[in-house]
């Protein structure tokens, strides 16, 4: 069979989430004729007038420069002239990493009956093992038709990640047999690796790359935190470990606030159940999982520690609410999961793309900039490493603030000019100020 | 982890302490009294829990409105064997019987972290009580029997090592270090005092039992500061405490260093702001209230 063009295909994306959004925008700038449909008569307004639901770098620039390819839709039936389709709703997760499926199936179920009788369906959006194959006997597609492909969405680096994907990772019914045509070909234009496997086997290659990146930031923060107690700096040792061949450049040994967004509890979650189900040894997941709520509580002890304990009813200035930087998203935030623990306390917040909600604290006061939140503030808390906090001049921090105390989990203040100022600055994984009294 | 019935604090409309002669239980008792709560103080002597038909007698003292505060215990210090085991089980029971008799308000149980092995270093409300000693046994076994018997609201506390001058106990802490000092003028370490220990004031243990009163709180919650040191700073810092010199000597190990410390993450969430006494501080007050009473 002779592969089609990439002129003349058409995919489709069902779902104009973050995921379906950076998706659709990539094919199109590969060259693909690209539909994108939702729901939400809205939502699809609004992408034609190319008003982005998302904030993600890079995004706008690619709408303008391939939108001309993009059509969006919240006709269902326009799905039918695509060749391949992609279901790419979020799943939305419970607040212990369980999956709530209702949304996909919900889709599919809208969209299965407007295909093409060749069209290839792709299921993109993360689903437990088990669920494609079972999906395939549901709707008759046994001849490969039916696909499960890993989505490896990074908030704030989606664009990238969609335009330049290290490999697909593809499961399908029989990875014997070939792919279906119009797909190779839309993949093949990504000019990366394509890694066929049965569907299982790349359900589970998803949460195994979650894995071990939880493993990784895991063991950062474990030995991050022992750093701040015996006065060791693992901004010293992390380069060190990036030279080693066996861990790599690219390694995830940065400290955090636990782990959160909720995709990768999600996967915590999943292993959990399946071996419990199976019988297979869990055991060091869930120790991540009790690290990841250890650490996430950092700043919180750590309020306590250097300003509860010496200042009386003192004010708080927090710079960030979302769970990353280049995001709106705050699920799981550790910036929300801190303000929750500041109860009778006056928090003045500033994030550059989350409002001050007194759903967050009951005691929030928006800021208009970084340095407003500062003002009066006891202590300065840096709760989302956003680059515009770094252009913040340690300075003009020393003179706002009415404490002395940056608590900086992620280190975008510098160190050196904080203390040149008189402020003393606190982060991750490095005990020099923590312990200076 | 707590959960507060009351968001704003509002004060009990009685208080029955069991346990109320003793170190904690006295130092509740007062401090209730001073902010002008009710009290039923019940000592061993008024009621003996171990005794048979003790459950009905307290039942008989119980009012529906009561919040019942359970710290009556036969400490380690007074036994460790089967029989203060079973003595204890004794007083979990009659309790039992009599909170299931006339459910109160409230009930705080006061137990233990003795619940916690001492091979996890660090522990919080989530970790594993998996108890190694009678004693642990005996405070999870309560624990269970409260959860079991009580409709009312529970909270079960798991102190820390609490120290203050009026502490009649005699374990490996502050307050046998202090007596040891003031007697001999030394005071010896188990090794050389490698183990590391969080120690909470018994005016801050109170504070705090005061708080999940008046939230009438439900729920597991450590009572610990969140800061260890080992027993050889702890006596070093005692010993500066006197004016004549005190000798710190340690002795050749007859068991392997343990260490424990807190993650007080659920206690600063349950009770925001709440500020500990620092140790140096809380040791300077016993050392001066401990002179006082000399």
């Amino acid at each position: 069979m002779t592969a089609p063009a990439t002129g003349v295909l058409v995919i489709g994306f069902a779902g104009m989430t973050h995921l379906g959004v950076n998706s659709a925008a990539a094919a199109a700038a590969r060259g693909f004729t690209t539909v994108g449909f939702d729901l939400d008569p809205a939502r699809v307004a609004a992408l034609a007038r190319a008003e982005l639901p998302v904030l993600e770098p890079g995004l706008p620039e690619l709408f303008a420069e391939h939108g001309e390819r993009l059509r969006f839709t919240a006709d269902a039936a326009e799905l039918g002239r695509c060749d391949v389709v992609y279901i790419a709703c979020d799943v939305p997760t419970d607040d212990v990493g369980g999956s709530d499926l209702t949304p996909v199936r919900g889709l599919i179920a809208t969209v299965v009956p407007t295909l093409r009788p060749d069209a290839t369906l792709v299921v993109l959006c993360q689903v437990p093992p088990g669920f494609t194959r079972a999906l395939g006997a549901e709707l008759g597609r046994v001849d490969g038709s039916l696909i499960y492909q890993v989505e490896t969405l990074i908030f704030g680096r989606a664009v990238e990640r969609a335009l330049h994907p290290e490999r697909f990772i593809v499961g399908t019914a029989d990875p014997a047999r070939p792919l279906p045509a119009a797909f190779a070909t839309f993949l093949g234009a990504f000019g990366c690796p394509i890694l066929p496997m049965r569907y299982e086997s790349a359900e589970l290659a998803k949460i195994s790359i979650n894995m071990c990146l939880v493993a990784m930031i895991s063991t950062a923060n474990t030995l991050a935190e022992l750093c701040e107690r015996i006065g060791a700096d693992w901004s010293e040792i992390a380069p060190s470990l990036k030279l080693d061949r066996r861990i790599g450049p690219y390694a995830y040994l940065q400290p955090g606030l636990g782990i959160a967004g909720g995709n990768l509890e999600r996967d915590l979650a999943t292993v959990c159940r399946l071996a419990d189900e199976h019988g297979s040894d869990a055991g060091m997941v869930r120790s991540w999982i009790a690290n990841s709520r250890h650490r996430r509580d950092w700043a919180l002890r750590t309020v306590q520690e250097r300003v509860v304990a010496r200042v009386a009813d003192p004010v708080f200035a927090v710079w960030g609410l979302a769970y990353k930087q280049d995001t709106h998203s705050t699920k799981n935030s550790p910036s929300l999961a801190l303000l929750s623990g500041l109860g009778p306390f006056v928090v003045q917040a500033y994030d550059p793309a989350v409002a001050a909600d007194p759903a967050f604290h009951p005691r929030i006061v928006g800021a208009a900039d970084p340095l407003d939140a500062c003002r009066g503030a006891d202590a300065l808390l840096v709760m989302t490493p956003w680059d515009a906090f770094r252009a913040v001049d340690p300075r003009e921090i020393a003179a706002a603030l009415r404490g002395r105390e940056v608590i900086d989990p992620y280190g975008i203040l510098d160190s050196a000019a904080c203390r040149t100022v008189g402020l003393t600055h606190v982060t991750l994984g490095c005990g020099t100020d923590a312990d200076e009294t | 982890m707590l959960t507060h019935h009351f968001a704003d604090p509002a004060d009990p409309a009685r208080v029955v302490v069991l346990g109320a002669r003793g170190f904690v239980g006295g130092t509740l008792v007062a401090a209730l009294e001073n902010v002008g709560i009710p009290v039923l103080a019940l000592g061993s002597a008024d009621l003996d829990l171990a005794a048979e038909g003790a459950g009905s007698a307290l039942a008989g003292r119980l009012q529906p409105e009561d919040s019942l505060v359970f710290l009556s215990a036969l400490t380690p210090d007074k036994g460790r064997g089967i029989a203060s085991y079973l003595a204890n089980q004794r007083m979990g029971a009659a309790v039992a019987e009599a909170v299931e008799r006339v459910t109160p308000a409230h009930l705080v149980y006061l137990s233990s972290d003795a619940v916690y092995p001492m091979t996890a270093g660090l522990v919080n409300e989530e970790s594993p009580a998996d108890c190694t000693d009678l004693y642990g046994v005996m405070h999870r076994a309560r624990e269970l029997m409260m959860a079991a018997s009580c409709r009312a609201p529970l909270a079960v506390l798991r102190p820390t090592l609490i120290y203050g001058a009026a502490d009649t106990h005699n374990s490996y802490g502050p307050n046998r270090l202090r007596r040891a000092a003031r007697k001999d003028g030394r005071i010896t370490l188990f090794g050389e005092g490698e183990e590391t220990r969080d120690h909470i004031l018994v005016d801050d243990a109170v504070a705090l039992i005061l708080r999940v009163l008046r939230h009438r709180s439900a729920g597991l919650l450590n009572l610990a500061t969140g800061r260890s040191v080992s027993y050889r700073d702890l006596a070093d810092k005692v010993a500066a405490l006197f004016d004549t010199p005190v000798e710190v000597v340690g002795t050749s190990r007859q068991n392997p260093v343990t260490h424990r410390h807190f993650d007080v993450t659920a206690l600063l969430r349950a009770f925001p702001g709440f500020a500990f006494t620092p140790l140096d501080e809380g040791l300077a007050k016993a050392h001066r209230e401990m002179m006082a009473g000399a």
